[in-house]
């Protein structure tokens, strides 16, 4: 399915053509092009304000397309007449106002009105839907109170329940989940996954990363003027996307139980930016646990070492969001002598060396090795027993001739800072 | 749950106030400065219909009380229908024709119309109506526009900038009628709202501004329930916005034109009726509409009778009344909105 061959797009696809699209003489997004087709569902997201809503708004007149044109089938959207676009396109806006005493029924109800003749009154198959509508969306249970003094997320759903109402081919969701708590948000995802399966092109403004990947088809990036082509999650976020759209540095990896692109921000690059104003430190870490450590110090401006770090490691991807130095293994790599000496030479050039609390086993043994080795001053965080050391002792050893050399033993790394103090005169 | 309780509900309200709207008539009919029974009144009604023999009761009836009775129930019924409109087209509980201005305008339009036209009656019948409507339809143009900052609608701009066009155009109005002393005596009374001396032409005239102006409101009942959600939600479910605010805003011109061309300045009709129905019966305009219209009609006559009756023989303008009581109900609103908050 391409998206760049206006030829191949199936009946019922929603088509941005070359659209520029803003408000009145401001352009906010430029050449917008790209197609959704009936049963596919595409996120955008973006920052705000660089146009996501504004793009979907621009579909029912609520923003002004000053170029190419947004199309359903071929027939221009932008310049359809209201009526007949309302059955073609459900939106469900970011906030509804709600300043008035209509019971939910009656207010989901109202998405019937494009279907319904001029004088004719909501007959049984209208009370059929909008029973249905309430039913799928969790409402029906509302359906007498007045929709003034409901929740905000009750709300949302029926708003959501009265676009379904409309029974329309396109839904349009502006930020669907941000008045839901996490139940409701995911049952509705859920709901629009299943009615996007069922043939409906979806089209959804996205603020949480991690959703978006894990119930859109495709994402578009909506920065800096443009869109994106939508592109499968994994493909479309990845951590350097994430910092150059957001300017977050961020953790990109697959979520082990979804399965979907899971997007665990570090650090706000701006935070980072006047990176190198302390002296380096060197951490022996792994497994996660030197990723809180590491945080703390790169905000604090330190330029940081973390020694070799497998690929897939949390650490090593902490590592690389706060842009601390390491030498990179594979996935279950092992250090050799040639890694040995690189990260040898990597805790030398640091004032001191942290060993975080994280378990020991051959892989990362050498990184405790090449920091013994280096003979800068240690900090070490906990005890070394029996639950962390899997290197058969080896690891003890190890930890009992640095502590023979002078290194501070804290118990927790709230303590490290203090304990960095007195290795050196390093402040963090 | 079902449609079918909800229409049947609808019927048994408006026949409610229908039959409330005869009694509150006959009433309006039969106290006065000769007492006549309700008997009589609906006697004298009969023999108009039947063509039968006609008494000196049946004159009173007939030429003095009725026109004047109905009147008032029309100009009610026309304050009440603008009312609701502008109140659903502005999402704003406090919009009414006399707080837009569009009165004002209207009054400024009749008054212009009358120094211009003459005597003639003819021209006046005609022009009169007419004058008030453009200025109607004028001073709502302005007012949408000053209250309007890119494109929006500020709900406490349109009501700040609808009483200051208000006063202007009812300034304007007595600069005018200060340069004309003739007629100065008449249209003060007639601006200060008054029903006197008023006849069956009356009655045509603002009856048929009021059925042309009913009929929008009436086929696009479902539209003004999804104004109510905001202009590009409406859009969004099918309105077309523009043309119907236009159409709408258009209607509600009309009958207010219609009302001040007969009745003056007349307040808070069009802010009160809708916003106690509504409190009664709920947001939905195809109730709302309609019992709004006969509630206006019902409380106009009522505020009618009382302004006749009160200070025996002498007459107060109906317009004083109306304010007297409107003026509190006003602040009643202003303050519970508060507390709600």
């Amino acid at each position: 399915m391409s998206a760049s061959v206006p030829s191949s797009v199936p009946a019922g696809t929603l088509e941005y053509v070359g659209a520029s699209i803003g408000y009145g003489a401001r352009t906010i997004v430029r050449d917008a092009s790209f197609a959704v087709a009936p049963g596919e569902f595409v996120g955008l997201v973006g920052p705000n304000g660089a146009g996501k809503s504004t793009l979907l708004r621009a579909i029912t007149g609520g923003a002004t397309v000053s170029a190419g044109d947004i199309t359903f089938g071929g027939a221009s959207l932008v310049r359809m007449p209201e009526r007949e676009r309302a059955r073609i396109v459900g939106v469900v806006p970011q906030t509804q106002l709600a300043t008035f005493s209509f019971t939910a029924r009656a207010y989901v109800e109202m998405g019937r009105h494009a279907h319904l003749g001029r004088l004719a009154a909501p007959g049984p198959a209208d009370a059929a839907i909008v029973d249905e509508v309430m039913e799928r969306t969790d409402t029906a249970r509302l359906a007498a109170e007045p929709v003034d003094e409901l929740s905000g997320g009750d709300l949302q759903r029926l708003t959501l329940a009265q676009a379904l109402a409309q029974q329309p081919h396109v839904l349009l969701l502006d930020e669907p989940t941000s008045h839901l708590d996490l139940n409701h948000a995911l049952q509705v995802l859920e709901l629009v996954r299943a009615l996007a399966d069922g043939g409906l092109a979806v089209v959804g403004v996205f603020h949480d990363l991690g959703l978006a990947a894990r119930y859109a088809d495709r994402i578009s990036i909506v920065a800096g003027g443009g869109v994106t082509l939508p592109a499968p999650p994994a493909s479309a976020l990845d951590a350097q996307v994430v910092s150059d759209v957001f300017g977050v540095r961020a953790v990109v990896r697959t979520d082990p139980v979804t399965g979907s692109v899971a997007v665990t921000p570090i650090v706000r690059g701006a935070d980072l930016a006047p990176a190198v104003s302390g002296p380096r430190i060197g951490l022996v870490c792994g497994s996660g646990a030197g990723a809180g450590l590491m945080r703390r110090l790169a905000l604090a401006g330190h330029p940081l070492y973390a020694g070799a770090l497998n690929r897939g490691d949390i650490d090593h991807a902490v590592a690389a969001a706060v842009g601390a130095g390491m030498a990179e293994l594979p996935a279950f790599g092992e250090v050799d002598e040639t890694v040995a000496a690189e990260v040898r030479a990597g805790y030398a050039e640091c004032a001191c060396v942290v060993v975080c609390e994280t378990p020991f086993g051959g892989a990362n043994l050498p990184n405790l090795q090449a920091a013994l080795d280096s003979g800068r001053p240690l900090v070490l965080v906990g005890e070394m027993d029996g639950e962390r050391d899997f290197a058969h002792g080896r690891a003890r050893v190890l930890w009992d001739r640095a502590l023979e050399r002078g290194a501070v033993r804290v118990d927790t790394e709230a303590d490290v800072s203090g304990a960095l103090g007195r290795c050196g005169g390093v402040e963090a | 749950m079902t449609p079918a309780p909800g229409r049947s509900r609808t019927v048994l309200v408006l026949a409610g106030l229908a039959a409330a709207l005869v009694l509150a008539i006959i009433a309006g009919v039969a106290f006065g400065a000769v007492p006549i029974s309700p008997g009589e009144v609906v006697g004298a009604i009969a023999h108009a219909l039947g063509g039968g023999e006609r008494t000196l009761s049946d004159a009173v009836v007939l030429d003095l009380r009725l026109p004047r009775v109905l009147l008032a129930a029309l100009v009610g019924a026309a304050l009440a229908l603008a009312g609701v409109l502008y109140q659903a087209l502005f999402r704003n509980p406090l919009a009414d024709p006399y707080i837009l201005g569009v009165s004002s305008g209207a009054g400024l339009g009749a008054t212009v119309a009358m120094m211009a036209l003459g005597t003639s009656y003819m021209m006046r019948a005609i022009g009169v109506p007419l004058g008030a409507f453009a200025g109607a339809g004028l001073t709502m143009l302005l007012v949408v526009r000053l209250a309007s900052r890119r494109g929006r609608l500020d709900p406490t701009s349109l009501l700040l900038a609808g009483m200051a066009v208000s006063y202007i155009l009812s300034a304007l109005t007595s600069f005018l009628l200060v340069l004309d002393r003739e007629q100065m005596s008449g249209v003060v009374f007639w601006m200060m709202g008054g029903l006197q001396n008023r006849s069956w032409e009356h009655v045509a005239s603002l009856g048929v501004m009021f059925a042309i102006g009913s009929i929008a409101p009436a086929l696009y009942h479902r539209e003004l329930d999804l104004m109510l959600l905001g202009d590009e939600r409406a859009g969004q479910l099918g309105v077309p916005v523009e043309r119907f605010k236009t159409l709408a805003l258009a209607s509600a011109s009309l009958v207010v034109a219609g009302a001040v061309s007969v009745s003056g300045l007349i307040g808070f009709i069009g802010l009160m009726t809708p916003h106690m129905v509504r409190l009664a019966l709920g947001p939905r305009h195809r109730l709302l509409l309609p019992a709004s219209v006969l509630a206006g009609a019902i409380v106009l006559v009522v505020a009618d009778l009382f302004a006749r009756v009160v200070l025996a023989p002498v007459e107060i303008p109906v317009g004083i009344v109306t304010a007297l009581a409107g003026g509190p109900f006003f602040l009643w609103i202003l303050l519970r909105k508060e507390r709600t908050r």
